[in-house]
């Protein structure tokens, strides 16, 4: 089969994988190599889905074994097949990378013939990218639940990154959808990577010379709206994931109909608005200091559609409002509407050298048009209307009701 | 009303600041290249002296700070429209403040070198991520049209990253060249038409077309959003682009 052909094939099985980031990499190019990697990543380009392309995005192979429901290229699927040699791989990121196209590469697999053989496969091609072409770009390897321990360890020596996805977010929609998978295979690879990164840390302090393994951490991936599973459920897993699995990132995919399943007949494709509010939520856990038991609770397992988390959460604690501009502290600036981490800093640096006028605000990158109702600035407020929450929520509300959950579309 | 020219160059701006402290504080600084003859001011034509331009930028070191001598050098990249006449207020005013001037956050002139500094970091980056290089005989060439002038400042990530590929990033604007013979690199004056000769002995289009061939099976059509895609990537930025031409 063509390469040309190859490429189309075994990148549109892969395009379904939300992750495509090249951060958090530390790799510097050696004597004779090729590549480095750029601490906070680089998007080469924007498909026209608005998606960031930082990474030659692939399958090696879409022949599955594997049959799950949501996936486009489970064994009972009629779809277009093709595989890689690990070689071929191998070339096309060296010359991508070459030309400035990519910062490197993600490479995943279906499950082919058995996890083992398929690991083995992935191993193969980065081994060739690191030894033999000396690529010291980035390199995201997906490891195949049910692979090995032993596989696991030696890709993460090579990789940058290692991800597991997790897929659904809890035990019996992975039951219902993805038989084959179940949650040990995917929670068992993830502890070992995550003890071996720990591992490395301290003998990297022992031994200079020791491998770096996984040194850009690990990710996951959870599709939403193919199970109804709620976004409390959904939060709860994420955060014990950043917190007891040291995740980097918990990606959130909603779900698109790939396959006419009786499974999952009759579920729509779930809206694209539900994803935006999981990321922002997901954002304010990773650096605002949030816990997931103060965004959502039992009586509120949804995160508001109309209004983004942070405004949500600020009404229903209305009594922690106003706040002083010239007094409160960085950890409380950052939970205000309209101020981010950095206007918050910028705020406490110029008050470091000089009081702060009400007008300044909007000088320092203060979102006005949010933040006024919840600030106040040397006692100054200008909300405009008295300090009630009914009024407040039309105010930020993005214009829409709740029964227009189905009928939002960005297109 | 008094209008300090110079010849353009990083040095020549810090000289006109150093002889603004020495000779008279000039109400403007322009390139002498742009400056236009007119009424309202009276023009003084600065020598570059490189003596003084190391005395303020020393000066502006010690004294002030490196972020506030970075932050000049990138506004004086920025080739925005009046940025000479505000850096000399900006300097003014670091003189004054001394190494706590970037935290004045409130003050109007830290905000516009900030805003503008941000502005050339952004476009730098972004052409960290857009360059495009065509494979010439082994040749890597590329062509760009920045607003701001970055090709001082993006070079070095090449030379690190791709140490054994020559290369050439050409600034269609400016008619100026970055190239690299894999040992170092340097800014030459580089015309259009010496681009477009090497571009004609181009061939190896290969991998240009498994490219676009992936740049376009990657994109979910059930999620296109092309006003997202323009808004990370702008499209005066396209015409360079492998994954953008016809």
């Amino acid at each position: 089969m063509d390469i040309n052909e190859k490429l189309r094939i075994l990148s549109a099985a892969a395009k379904y994988d939300v992750s495509c980031s090249s951060s958090g990499g530390t790799r510097q190019n050696t004597e004779g190599g090729i590549g480095n990697s750029f601490k906070s990543g680089l998007c080469h380009s924007f498909s026209s889905d608005g998606r960031c392309i930082s990474l030659l995005k692939i399958l090696l192979t879409n022949y599955c074994s594997y049959d799950c429901a949501y996936c486009i290229n489970r064994i009972s699927n009629d779809v277009e097949r093709a595989a890689f040699t690990p070689e071929e791989a191998a070339d096309l990121t060296i010359n991508f990378y070459r030309r400035n196209y990519i910062e490197g590469l993600f490479l995943s697999s279906a499950v082919f013939k058995n996890p083992n053989y398929t690991m083995e496969l992935l191993i193969r091609t980065v081994r060739i990218l690191r030894e033999d072409y000396r690529f010291n770009g980035y390199i995201h390897l997906k490891a195949i639940p049910g692979a090995d321990e032993k596989l696991i360890h030696t890709a993460g020596l090579y990789a940058d990154r290692i991800s597991v996805n997790i897929e659904l977010p809890s035990r019996e929609s992975l039951k219902l959808l993805a038989p084959q998978k179940n949650q040990d295979s995917i929670f068992n690879p993830m502890k070992l990577i995550k003890n071996s990164i720990i591992n490395n840390k301290k003998d990297l302090v022992l031994y200079k010379s020791t491998p770096k393994f996984v040194p850009a951490g690990q990710s996951t991936q959870l599709i939403i709206g193919a199970t109804p599973d709620s976004d409390l459920s959904i939060m709860n897993m994420a955060e014990n994931l950043y917190e007891s699995y040291k995740l980097k990132r918990v990606y959130y995919s909603a779900y698109v109909p790939v396959s006419n399943s009786p499974k999952l007949n009759g579920i729509l494709r779930a809206p694209l608005i539900r994803e935006h509010r999981l990321y922002q939520a997901d954002w304010l856990l990773r650096f605002y200091g949030f816990k997931a038991k103060e965004l959502l609770d039992e009586n509120n397992p949804n995160l508001n559609i109309s209004m983004d988390p942070k405004a949500d959460w600020a009404i229903r604690n209305i009594e922690k409002f106003p706040l002083e501009i010239n007094k409160a502290s960085l950890k409380s600036l950052i939970r205000v509407p309209g101020i981010g981490l950095k206007s918050a800093e910028r705020i406490i640096q110029a008050r470091t050298v000089s009081g702060i006028d009400y007008d300044d605000l909007k000088k320092l990158g203060v979102v006005m048009k949010r933040a006024k109702y919840f600030i106040t600035c040397n006692g100054k407020w200008r909300g405009e209307f008295s300090f009630r929450e009914a009024l407040l929520k039309d105010r930020l509300s993005l214009g829409f009701q709740e029964n227009m959950y189905q009928q939002i579309s960005f297109f | 009303m008094k209008c300090f020219t110079y010849d353009g160059s990083f040095s020549g701006l810090l000289t006109c600041v150093y002889e603004a402290y020495y000779i008279e504080m000039p109400d403007k600084i322009e390139k002498a290249l742009i400056y236009k003859p007119n009424f309202i001011y009276q023009e003084e034509h600065i020598e570059t002296d490189m003596d003084k331009y190391r005395k303020v930028y020393m000066a502006l070191k010690e004294k002030v700070s490196e972020h506030s001598l970075k932050n000049i050098y990138y506004v004086y990249l920025s080739e925005a429209k009046d940025c000479d006449t505000l850096i000399l207020k900006y300097i003014k005013l670091a003189f004054k403040l001394g190494p706590r001037t970037d935290l004045y956050h409130n003050n109007e002139i830290v905000m516009s070198i900030r805003q503008l500094r941000e502005k050339v970091s952004k476009e730098a980056l972004r052409m960290l991520e857009f360059i495009r290089f065509k494979n010439i005989n082994n040749l890597y060439y590329s062509s760009i049209e920045p607003d701001h002038y970055v090709l001082p400042i993006i070079t070095n990530h090449f030379k690190t990253r791709l140490p054994d590929q020559n290369f050439i990033i050409h600034d269609l604007k400016r008619n100026e060249a970055a190239i690299y013979n894999k040992k170092e690199w340097m800014i030459i004056p580089f015309t259009r038409e010496e681009g477009e000769k090497l571009i004609n002995k181009s061939d190896q289009v290969f991998y240009e077309k498994l490219w676009r061939n992936y740049f376009k099976s990657i994109s979910i059509n059930e999620r296109k959003n092309e006003k997202l895609q323009k808004n990370h990537m702008p499209q005066r930025y396209w015409k360079h682009m492998t994954e953008m031409m016809e």
